[in-house]
């Protein structure tokens, strides 16, 4: 075992930094993501803020990056099932999905002709369908077809292994198992929205015009469900007016009592990004406090100065439906008056709950978050482990984390 | 513009009276936007809750806002620092009936258990001394009949003037409070963009038709139906309201029976009828109050468990009184003097306990009425 | 560079590439090269099998050259990647057979054409030698004493790199030794500035890799990556010392209060900053400075001067935080105290917002959402503040014995690295002084290699973010110390051995290299001429696109390469009316854009022939002459978006493209030519749905000036 070896278990944004930036420092890198593709939350999201450049340009470099690198070596659908052993000497026993896609795949999309089946695209939050063997997105890496073992008919098809002319489908491949030894080991698992169904106030699941700010990045994305036009989920209809709960979750001892960092300029990119769409388009902000950090400030300037966006400072704190359009009502604070009015759509901005794994040598701090005093010796966390953070602070801080395998 | 100077005793009275952190509140205005009575020009709570975490005593003391506010829980509930608006506008009903009440110490002594002796003590005492004035403080023998215990004559009189001097107190009380509100408002901008110094410095004088209204509003219960958390406690009040009135309307005929009829009703008679229907609703709404309170859905205090049990304590101890008399129940007279008692404590205190809530609910209701027409 | 003479061409069949282009046809023009030594068509080139026979002919035939036509070299697998031989990629699959109608003449013109572009780049190409200076260095110096400079060396020395610590002060750990406590990280409750900061000054102590200079000025930096030579000055004499990397850990400055007049920070004396109120907690004790009273009201005025156009714009991210822990300290210190917080908006982030609740939880502590209008002197030097735009709706007012402003943190300069460069003595600084070029994806980046910057110089932020960012920084030194040993670029090109090498005898010293390059590579003689520093180069050819001698030349990126692969294909005559149009494609973002086009299996013009550049800004005039004279009817060059918010990953390439076009435009005219013979399109690489329509939106632009009148000349 090289003593300069790390694994890194979380292929997101933080991950997949931290692995280029480790393998070019000169270490030998294992990347484990449960999910088919790396990119994780990132590679979902429409644009970045506060430069409203699309995700896909980072992760491509950072995936050349990898494919370039002798140093890295990515696993795909895995997850770590026990993690033993001290600094200097991990173990790591990782229990991965059936390949029934292996990397012969050329990415011809023979078997996805062929497929019967078709099912609601996770990748998209349900808002599409994909066949039951589909690319999971275009940038996706391993770049290879993925097969939905929910779905798939398998034995009784086999359509689409019929149709592979690489030898790349195998639907008999059962789960595997690995073991790997590491001298450090980084934990990048990342975070999930909070779950909108707690948000009873806000009338979730009542209406399809009522998303949350994940599902909304998909619908503005190019490669999302409505190829990047904002339409009403309920009727494809062009949504013209939009409203943002901020804090929908966050900041609330009912909810999630931590402020989650994010949400604020990800609700100021989102309006920016519907309005451009249409002059006629407008948006409202409802938020308590904004949130945006250092030259992001810009970025807020822009908003401020934009007339189709509203920023009310006062807590929307019901959703309600009228003639099945969402209705907000709120304080407006700074003009002391309550305002109820009617949207095409609302999106909630939920909250950042973090991903931790149930391993040794891992405690939780009150909020969820792994409690970084007590991390053992040769294990760090980067990324949305400690607390909630935006691309630009996880790759800061997973880079920085690297340091810790070079020692 | 107005000199800002915290009152941190007012703010800890506050804490104190509600058990609400009520600093931490951050001003993100979703009480205001939950609560159903906060109009569009005139929003509460979330302003009551910065003057509260400023220690803004004086200001607070002449909102009337505080009474438009029925305390159904919406804001509490959606409220994310968990400071229970509500129950901080409770609080301030009680200072504002604490601040207003002539003679004050009638009002402290509701407020604190330490007072309790006092606060039954002294009416019982006075009722002895009538009683003792009158030559009849003694159980009278033969079957029951209350008015050999309290003849009639005395029992009109020294009521009717209790009554009298009560609401002397009420009514001073209450013009204090819509004065105080009125040189609060003329002080005080409306609008930070148009500052109202051109406003004549009078009060606007409540039309007619904004009293219907706000009286309308108050039959109905309408303000109470439109709370989301609590529905049930529209139906309480609403018995205990009307089973009030009901009662008040029969004491009013018993009194004029005492005097030009016969007296006691026969049990069919149909005042008399409606007199026990009357006690059933308010015993039945009272014990639900009681209840809730008991489930800690209602959050309440000495003063609100003062007044609430003084109340239903009355109810049932007439309904006993009623049934001792029917029975020849052998202490008939000690629950009658007992009855008596709770009698004279609603009647002496009703300016300072909560029961002022229907005076100055009433009148603060139609001052935020016309302050907006006005507006 | 290793020459490219016996080249094996394998064409890939798979993937519909065998069903849409006659690959017999491919072969048979390959094999016409006189450097082709071997051609051949494999229905799976990417199969293990292929794999195999392929590294066998290399062995056999001695190929110092494959040429792979089959899907895009974004997709090839890594059984295709052959180190010890030059290779290049013809993209069949996603540039021709996934886009283009199957079977039809123009598809396999497009192809063949590809295919004779990738014989004459590959005969023009070779392996890259690459670039090593003598005896590279390894140690790292370390510039700023303060808390990120001594975590930065700490880090690095744990790593097992030697590190020069160099401090100007007498005294290391910067403007922690003016602190009182320390805002404690998320989930710990460390805050004792004491134990924190000793604690690191002994491991520093007892480290034998670190050599720390106090009182020491950094006079110059010359050299390159691996080959840094740093002078010091102290006050025994000079010094020097050979490193690696460096790192910038020169902190920050508090936001000058005499700038803001709207507090009057200059008429009231009880007017004081975030950091005088440091200091003043480190000596236990808060004064009124105009009578040395203790204050009882206080009030913190936020955003004096951050988030204001008229002085930072930005938001300085710490003060917030920096007041609740001051609020904290004076309310434990002096119980009767009261402090007012006047906010733009209360900014803790994270699970600070449960330090924000612990402070409010306090109830001497009042904040308001406001504005402080002005400031009024009362007796005895205290002050009225008039704060409007609050949470009561109204003007208020509040007496105040002492104000704190809260200044915001402006980063300290660059140029304290007094690099002897031709391109300035500090970083570039994209905007607001930070020095960082890509703060999104690549926070530690900076325009010029082997620099590093750390901490607050970076981008505001308190004391948990700069050490991590010791860290950051650290590995990125560590890493361009690696790669240079290894002779390879840095980000964003890592691994990339090839470098610009310059024919000095035809240069003019026009300095159009040393200026244009965003990295500041060249140096330069007295006289103007370039004198190259390959260890900062990049590799992202701009210099070889800004010269107008054509003398700048990767071994695998070339002006005769590309100029070779333009003039490889035939031209049809304009009586077939067929035009062609060439599209040099910015392999960073918009070839891949590309790719994704072609996995839609859009349609793109099979008149189109795309050559992938490193950058546009490496685009010569050479090529573009060459094209237009070669008949080609137009010129696209697809880039990353310029601007404020720029995506190229070479910072200024595409910036350039745009200020060189007007001189192209001059070519054009003198040339005879209409000015739409050469547009630049600028996409993102989520656009790939506007290629078709871009693409044949400039083929009616060609269809409507007609055919290039140089055709057949």
């Amino acid at each position: 075992m090289d003593k300069k070896s790390v694994l890194i278990i979380g292929g997101g944004i933080s991950g997949i930094t931290a692995a280029v930036e480790a393998a070019e420092a000169g270490c030998k890198v294992y990347l484990i993501e449960k999910r088919p593709y790396l990119g994780g939350q990132v590679a979902r999201m429409n644009e970045y803020f506060p430069k409203l450049c699309p995700p896909y340009c980072g992760l491509e470099i950072n995936f050349k990056r990898i494919r370039n690198s002798s140093r890295i070596e990515v696993i795909t659908s895995a997850e770590v099932e026990n993690l033993s052993g001290t600094a200097g000497d991990f173990t790591i026993e990782l229990r991965l999905e059936p390949e029934y896609v292996n990397s012969s795949c050329t990415v011809c999309g023979d078997c996805s002709a062929v497929c019967p089946v078709e099912a609601k695209d996770s990748f998209n939050f349900g808002m599409s369908m994909h066949k039951a063997i589909d690319l999971p997105h275009e940038l996706s890496y391993p770049n290879r077809f993925y097969l939905d073992d929910l779905v798939c008919q398998k034995e009784s098809c086999k359509k689409c292994e019929e149709a592979c002319n690489y030898d790349a489908i195998n639907l008999e491949a059962a789960p595997g198992k690995r073991k790997i030894k590491v001298g450090s080991v980084l934990f990048c698992t990342g975070w999930e929205p909070y779950d909108p169904t707690n948000l009873k106030e806000y009338s979730w699941g009542e209406s399809p015009d009522i998303l949350n700010n994940v599902m909304m990045e998909r619908v503005g994305a190019p490669n999302g469900p409505t190829s990047g036009k904002i339409l009403k989920p309920s009727d494809g209809e062009p949504a013209r007016k939009i409203a943002f709960v901020q804090c929908a979750g966050s900041r609330d001892e009912n909810h999630l009592p931590y402020c989650s960092a994010v949400c604020c300029s990800a609700s100021l990119k989102q309006a920016i990004y519907f309005t451009e769409q249409d002059p006629e388009n407008r948006a409202d902000i409802f938020y308590i406090d904004l949130r945006v950090s250092g030259r992001n400030e810009d970025f807020l300037k822009r908003v401020e100065e934009n007339q189709q966006i509203r920023l009310i400072k006062g807590k929307a704190s019901e959703v309600s439906l009228l003639e099945g359009s969402p209705v907000i009502e709120a304080e407006d604070i700074l003009s002391g008056r309550k305002i109820r009015e009617q949207y095409d759509m609302v999106v909630l901005a939920t909250g950042v709950v973090p991903c931790i794994p149930g391993l040794k040598g891992i405690e939780l701090d009150p909020d969820g978050f792994i409690a970084k005093d007590a991390l053992e010796n040769g294990l760090s966390a980067g990324g949305c482990c400690f607390e909630p953070k935006d691309v630009a602070s996880s790759v800061r801080e997973s880079t920085g984390l690297v340091i810790n395998a070079l020692q | 513009m107005i000199e800002i100077s915290p009152d941190i005793a007012f703010i800890e009275k506050l804490q104190g009276a509600t058990g609400s952190q009520l600093t931490t509140c951050m001003q993100c205005g979703a009480c205001t936007a939950s609560c159903s009575l906060s109009e569009d020009q005139d929003v509460f709570p979330r302003k009551q809750m910065i003057m509260a975490a400023w220690g803004m005593r004086d200001r607070l003391m002449a909102d009337p806002h505080v009474w438009t506010c029925h305390q159904c829980g919406d804001c509490s509930v959606s409220c994310p620092r968990g400071v229970k608006p509500g129950e901080i506008l409770a609080a301030l009903r009680q200072e504002q009936i604490v601040h207003y009440s002539k003679p004050a110490f009638l009002a402290r002594w509701m407020q604190k258990p330490a007072f309790f002796p006092a606060a039954i003590l002294f009416p019982a005492a006075i009722i002895i001394l009538i009683l003792s004035l009158a030559g009849t403080f003694s159980i009278p023998e033969g079957p029951v009949d209350y008015s050999e215990f309290f003849s009639h004559a005395w029992l009109n009189g020294s009521f009717t003037a209790l009554f009298v001097l009560s609401t002397i107190g009420a009514v001073i009380g209450l013009r204090r409070f819509t004065r105080n509100v009125f040189t609060q408002r003329t002080v005080q901008k409306t609008n930070p963009d148009k500052p109202d110094q051109g406003q004549s410095p009078q009060a606007p004088q409540p039309a007619l038709r904004g009293i219907l209204t706000v009286l309308g509003r108050i039959m109905s219960h309408r303000d109470f139906n439109s709370c989301d958390e609590q529905k049930s406690r529209s139906v309480t009040h609403f018995l205990v309201f009307w089973g009030f009135i009901l009662l008040l309307f029969v004491t009013f005929f018993a009194i004029l029976s005492t005097i030009f009829f016969e007296y006691p009703l026969s049990i069919l008679n149909p005042i008399k009828i409606a007199g026990n229907l009357g006690a059933m609703m308010l015993l039945a709404g009272s014990s639900f109050m009681i209840l809730n309170r008991l489930r800690k859905r209602d959050q309440s205090n000495y003063a609100d468990w003062f007044f609430l049990l003084s109340f239903w304590l009355l109810t049932f101890s007439g309904m006993l009184v009623e049934g001792a008399r029917f029975h020849e129940w052998s202490f008939a007279y000690h629950l009658y003097f007992f009855h008596l008692v709770m009698v004279w404590i609603i009647i002496l205190y009703y300016p300072y306990t909560k029961f002022a809530h229907f005076l100055y609910r009433t009148v603060a209701m139609i001052i935020t009425r016309s302050g907006r027409q006005a507006g | 560079m290793k020459e490219s003479k016996n080249t094996g061409v394998y064409i890939c069949s798979g993937c519909n590439i065998g069903d849409a282009i006659d690959t017999d046809k491919l072969q048979s023009i390959a094999i016409e090269y006189p450097s082709v030594k071997q051609c051949q068509v494999h229905p799976v080139l990417c199969s293990p099998e292929a794999y195999l026979k392929l590294n066998d002919e290399i062995n056999e035939q001695q190929l110092d050259s494959l040429i792979i036509a089959g899907c895009s070299p974004r997709h090839a697998p890594d059984s295709l990647k052959f180190s010890e031989v030059h290779s290049e990629s013809v993209n069949l699959r996603e540039g021709v057979a996934w886009v283009m109608e199957a079977g039809h003449e123009d598809t396999q013109a497009a192809a063949e054409d590809y295919l004779r572009m990738g014989i004459a780049r590959t005969a023009a190409s070779g392996l890259p030698e690459p670039y090593i200076p003598d005896a590279p260095e390894s140690d790292i110096l370390v510039l700023g004493g303060g808390i990120t400079g001594i975590h930065s060396a700490l880090e690095g020395a744990r790593a097992g790199y030697s590190v020069v610590l160099v401090e100007k002060e007498d005294k290391l750990g910067g403007r922690l030794n003016n602190m009182h406590d320390i805002i404690p990280a998320s989930g710990s409750k460390q805050t004792n500035l004491k134990f924190f900061l000793e604690e690191k000054l002994e491991e520093l102590d007892a480290s034998t890799l670190i050599t720390v200079h106090k009182n020491t000025s950094l006079e110059s930096i010359e050299g390159e990556p691996g080959k840094f030579l740093a002078k010091l000055k102290n006050g025994k004499g000079a010094s020097e010392c050979k490193v690696g990397s460096v790192i910038l850990a020169n902190g920050w400055k508090p936001y000058d209060p005499a700038k803001l007049t709207n507090l009057g920070y200059t008429d009231h004396k009880n007017i004081i900053t975030q950091v005088e109120l440091e200091t003043m907690q480190k000596e236990d004790r808060i004064l009124r400075p105009s009578d040395g009273n203790v204050p009882s009201t206080i009030v913190f005025i936020q955003c004096a001067g951050s988030r204001d156009k008229d002085h930072l714009p930005y938001c300085s991210n710490v003060c917030c935080l920096t007041s609740l822990k001051q609020v904290s300290y004076i309310r434990q210190k002096y119980p009767e105290s009261r402090i007012f917080i006047i906010y733009k908006d209360i900014r803790t982030p994270g699970k600070n917002e449960h330090i924000y609740r612990e402070v409010q939880k306090d109830n001497h502590v009042f904040f308001t959402k406001g504005r402080v209008d002005r400031i009024e002197k009362l007796e005895n030097d205290s002050l009225r503040m008039i704060v409007e735009d609050n949470l009561l709706g109204e003007t208020i007012s509040i007496r105040a014995d002492l104000v704190v402003a809260a200044t915001g943190m402006e980063p300290n300069q660059s140029d304290d690295l007094h690099l002897l460069y031709r391109k300035g003595e500090g970083l570039p600084d994209r905007k607001y002084g930070f020095p960082d070029s890509h703060f999104i994806c690549f926070p530690y980046e900076t325009q010029r290699t082997g620099i590093y910057a750390a901490g607050a110089v970076r981008t505001p932020q308190g004391i948990q973010a700069c050490m991590e960012d010791a860290g950051g920084a650290v590995v990125k030194a560590i890493q361009c110390i690696e790669s240079t040993k290894r002779g390879e670029a840095v980000h964003p090109r890592s691994g990339d051995k090839s470098y610009p090498d310059l024919y000095m005898q035809r240069c003019t010293d026009c300095k159009r290299c040393t200026e244009e390059c965003p990295f500041g590579s060249y140096d330069e003689t007295e006289k103007g001429t370039p004198l190259p520093n390959p260890a900062r180069c990049r590799r992202c050819g701009i210099c070889m696109g800004s010269c107008p001698e054509r003398i700048i030349n990767f071994d695998n990126y070339s002006i005769h390469a590309i100029s070779s692969m333009i003039k490889s294909i035939p031209i049809p005559d304009e009586f077939e009316e067929k035009p062609r149009v060439l599209a040099f494609v910015c392999e960073n973002d918009a070839y891949p854009a590309f790719d994704l086009a072609a996995l839609h299996r859009h349609r793109i013009s099979p008149w189109l022939r795309i050559i992938p550049v490193r950058c546009i800004g490496s685009i010569n005039k050479i090529w573009l002459s060459d094209a237009l004279s070669a008949g080609y009817d137009g010129i696209l060059q697809i880039g990353c978006k310029p601007g404020e918010d720029y995506q190229c990953h070479f910072i200024t390439g595409s910036e350039l493209m745009k200020t060189r076009s007007e001189n192209i435009q001059e070519t054009l005219q003198t040339m005879m030519l209409e000015p739409e013979r050469i547009e630049t399109v600028f996409l993102e690489i989520d656009e790939y749905h506007r290629i078709p329509e871009i693409i044949d939106d400039y083929m009616e632009t060609i269809e409507d000036i007609g055919p290039n009148p140089f055709k057949d000349m």
